[in-house]
């Protein structure tokens, strides 16, 4: 059985002629208005192919050929590689992925409840409870190890990370060129060398652009720097709709495109072919409270009309969805659910991701958990019906006939499990059975579960000598903070 | 007809941010001392748009224009100011993001409420140097440097401002903020203000300069 969650329904937002004339915007956008490119090195690369760039403003314009040249070079289907090859995630169009969240600042101890800076062990168990939940499928650096030298925080987080789940780690945290090069190596070690790696990398990157319109130089000189390594990219718009781009959630999806498309575009000019994930999050800003809306309707719906997008572009998407609640509980999974079951009914190749609240900075253990159960329940939803021989079952109609039942049918042994989806949180017990044994809510349940998986899951070491070559790396990339590498220009 | 001064309070309140220039010039041609405009005219007419947004009358884009309006209008006041006088305010306030930082729509907002609520703010914009901070703070005998970061990678630059700041006895407050940023943290820098948004960012700014 192929890996991650096997789509056969597709809802349909936009139509053809929507998603043509979001294109055509898009290259009006990138013609007419153009992006500010930071990096000296991707403007050089716009400015020798034929794009005009004025070096005070720092915008280019880039010509509609260049973004449809780069629309066919790129990679179309590949595959996000896990430490164990059963967690290889292919992106084939027909499988959805769930991702962790990732590299939130806060977390909430398990043990004491407190809400605290994120520590490296933070990390380490937060992969572990990934590596074993069934609805997940690529991990993240859920947390940043804010506990460790400030110059290796991002180096710790993928070596914590790799040493504790075999599922494939994707990261945000290569903003520098000297990062990228730090994280690529790490990625490297972990493969056994660059062949294997380049045969079946472990890790990715995801990138975001800054709305609107804009593409920091450190980030864009590592993306360069990832593409040319083999490392596979996500470039990930993600304008406000009615802050950093118009309130009008198309309005919105064609500013993040032009993003998207402008980052695609330099990456396929100094990379032919290289493998990138078309990405969005465009959640709006809540006008009243001043906090990124994650988790709403539009949050989902634009998501959703991404991912249509990127299969128009014929490129897996990668899109966002988060919580601004402030504990596990009824609004967090409100939250979840309205943002992962609109993008996943529309085909969300990636989504990104399960486990953190308030809007992507805080850690609960307990919301993983929590999460991993919404996307089992929406798997479900967007497994696809099909009426046949089999499904129809009028065979056994007719031999139970009317009045009897059909639990003891050899028809329902044999489709009951497969059918039906079955809840590890979700407690359908009569309020007897329930009340005697605690009135558990879901949250406590979730926490129960985590405990079982911190004391029990184990995982597959990396090997010795890999181990050792990670930690390697990051003691050579120790440095003072600051007075180094400044990634504006 | 209603004078010059209520004219220009409410057109801040009805976020006249295309005409407003207009009417503060007409002000000046009337003789309105320039003072009077801003402080009984256009300070009053953001107080009135703040304590809408706060009972929640009305939303961010309405507050944003008022601000505007302001902005605009002061564009115009304020080089009529004679020398030595200077407007009421509740303090000046220095504000950017961090160097190697270009997330500036948090930043904006803050300085947008700040402003709504009667500070004087100057904005560095994005990528700020750290010693621009000090810089700054100095030059216009700044209450509060107010610092945001987005990024965990960023966060650090906070600290750069600060020390010197102390180290100098400027009498400069900090106040920090942005998504990866914590109360901890705050604590930590020797920052005296943080706020998780914009709209505590406010209330932390008033108690600085209690």
């Amino acid at each position: 059985m192929a890996y991650g969650i096997k789509r056969g329904i597709r809802f349909q937002i936009l139509s053809d002629e929507d998603l043509d004339r979001i294109h055509w915007s898009t290259l009006h956008i990138l013609e007419k208005i153009g992006v500010q490119v930071d990096s000296p090195a991707c403007r050089k690369l716009l400015k020798d192919n034929g794009c005009t760039v004025d070096e005070k403003t720092r915008i280019a314009k880039i010509p509609s050929y260049l973004v449809e040249e780069a629309l066919i070079k790129k990679k179309g289907a590949f595959t996000l590689a896990g430490r164990n090859p059963k967690y290889d995630a292919k992106l084939d169009m027909n499988h959805s992925y769930m991702t962790a969240n990732g590299n939130g600042a806060v977390a909430v101890d398990f043990e004491t409840g407190e809400r605290r800076g994120s520590m490296k062990k933070d990390v380490v168990n937060s992969s572990r409870i990934i590596d074993a939940l069934e609805n997940v499928h690529i991990h993240w650096p859920m947390v940043s190890s804010t506990d460790q030298h400030p110059s290796v925080v991002h180096l710790h987080d993928l070596d914590a990370s790799l040493n504790n789940t075999e599922k494939h780690v994707m990261y945000e945290t290569g903003v520098t060129l000297s990062d990228a090069k730090d994280l690529t190596e790490m990625g490297y070690i972990a493969a056994g060398g660059e062949k294997e790696y380049r045969q079946r990398p472990l890790t990715s990157c995801l990138q975001c652009t800054y709305a609107p319109l804009q593409h920091d130089a450190g980030v864009m000189d590592a993306s360069l720097y990832f593409a040319k390594a083999g490392v596979p990219l996500v470039f990930f718009g993600m304008p406000q709709p009615g802050a950093t781009g118009p309130a009008t959630l198309v309005g919105s999806l064609a500013v993040g495109n032009a993003e998207v498309l402008s980052a695609l575009t330099m990456i396929q000019l100094d990379t032919p072919g290289a493998s990138i994930i078309y990405g969005m999050g465009n959640a709006p800003l809540d006008m009243r409270t001043t906090v990124r809306a994650g988790g709403s309707p539009e949050h989902a719906i634009s998501s959703a009309m991404a991912t249509e997008l990127a299969h128009y572009y014929g490129m897996p998407s990668c899109v966002g969805v988060s919580a601004t609640a402030k504990v596990p509980g009824d609004q967090s999974v409100l939250e979840y659910y309205t943002g992962c079951v609109g993008p996943l009914m529309a085909g969300a190749d990636l989504m990104c991701g399960v486990g953190l609240l308030e809007d992507s900075s805080c850690l609960h253990y307990e919301e993983i958990v929590m999460d991993n159960e919404i996307i089992g329940a929406i798997a479900r939803l967007i497994r696809g019906e099909w009426a046949d021989e089999d499904t129809l079952a009028l065979d056994v109609i007719e031999k139970v006939g009317v009045g009897k039942n059909f639990l003891a049918q050899r028809h329902t042994v044999d489709h009951f499990k497969s059918e039906h989806f079955k809840p590890t949180l979700i407690d359908r017990r009569s309020y007897d059975a329930w009340s005697q044994t605690g009135s558990k809510t879901l949250r406590d349940a979730a926490r129960d579960r985590v405990k079982k998986i911190l004391a029990e899951h184990k995982v597959a070491p990396i090997a010795a000598d890999r181990q050792k070559g990670l930690t390697a790396v990051i003691e050579k990339a120790k440095k003072p903070m600051w007075g180094g590498e400044s990634k504006v220009q | 007809m209603e004078d010059a001064v209520t004219r220009l309070r409410n057109a801040v309140i009805n976020y006249e941010m295309e005409t407003i220039a207009d009417l503060a010039k007409q002000a000046l041609k009337e003789g309105v001392n320039p003072l009077v405009a801003i402080e009984k005219g256009l300070a009053e007419g953001i107080k009135t748009v703040g304590e809408k947004f706060g009972k929640g009358e009305i939303f961010l884009p309405e507050l944003v224009m008022g601000a505007e309006a302001m902005k605009a209008a002061l564009a115009v006041l304020e080089p009529a100011v004679p020398s030595g006088q200077h407007r009421a305010s509740a303090g000046k306030v220095v504000i950017g993001t961090v160097q190697d930082d270009i997330h500036e729509i948090g930043k904006n907002l803050v300085s947008t409420m700040l402003s709504s609520n009667g500070f004087e703010v100057i904005d560095l914009g994005v990528n700020v140097p750290s010693p621009e901070f000090v810089k700054k703070s100095e030059e216009h005998g700044a209450k509060i440097v107010a610092m945001s970061a987005l990024m965990t990678t960023t966060m650090p630059r906070m600290a750069e401002v600060i020390g010197p700041i102390k180290k100098k006895k400027l009498g400069v407050k900090a106040l920090v903020g942005g998504a990866p940023v914590t109360d901890t943290y705050a604590k930590e820098i020797g920052a005296e203000g943080y706020s998780g948004d914009a709209s505590s960012a406010v209330e932390v700014a008033k108690k600085l300069v209690r």
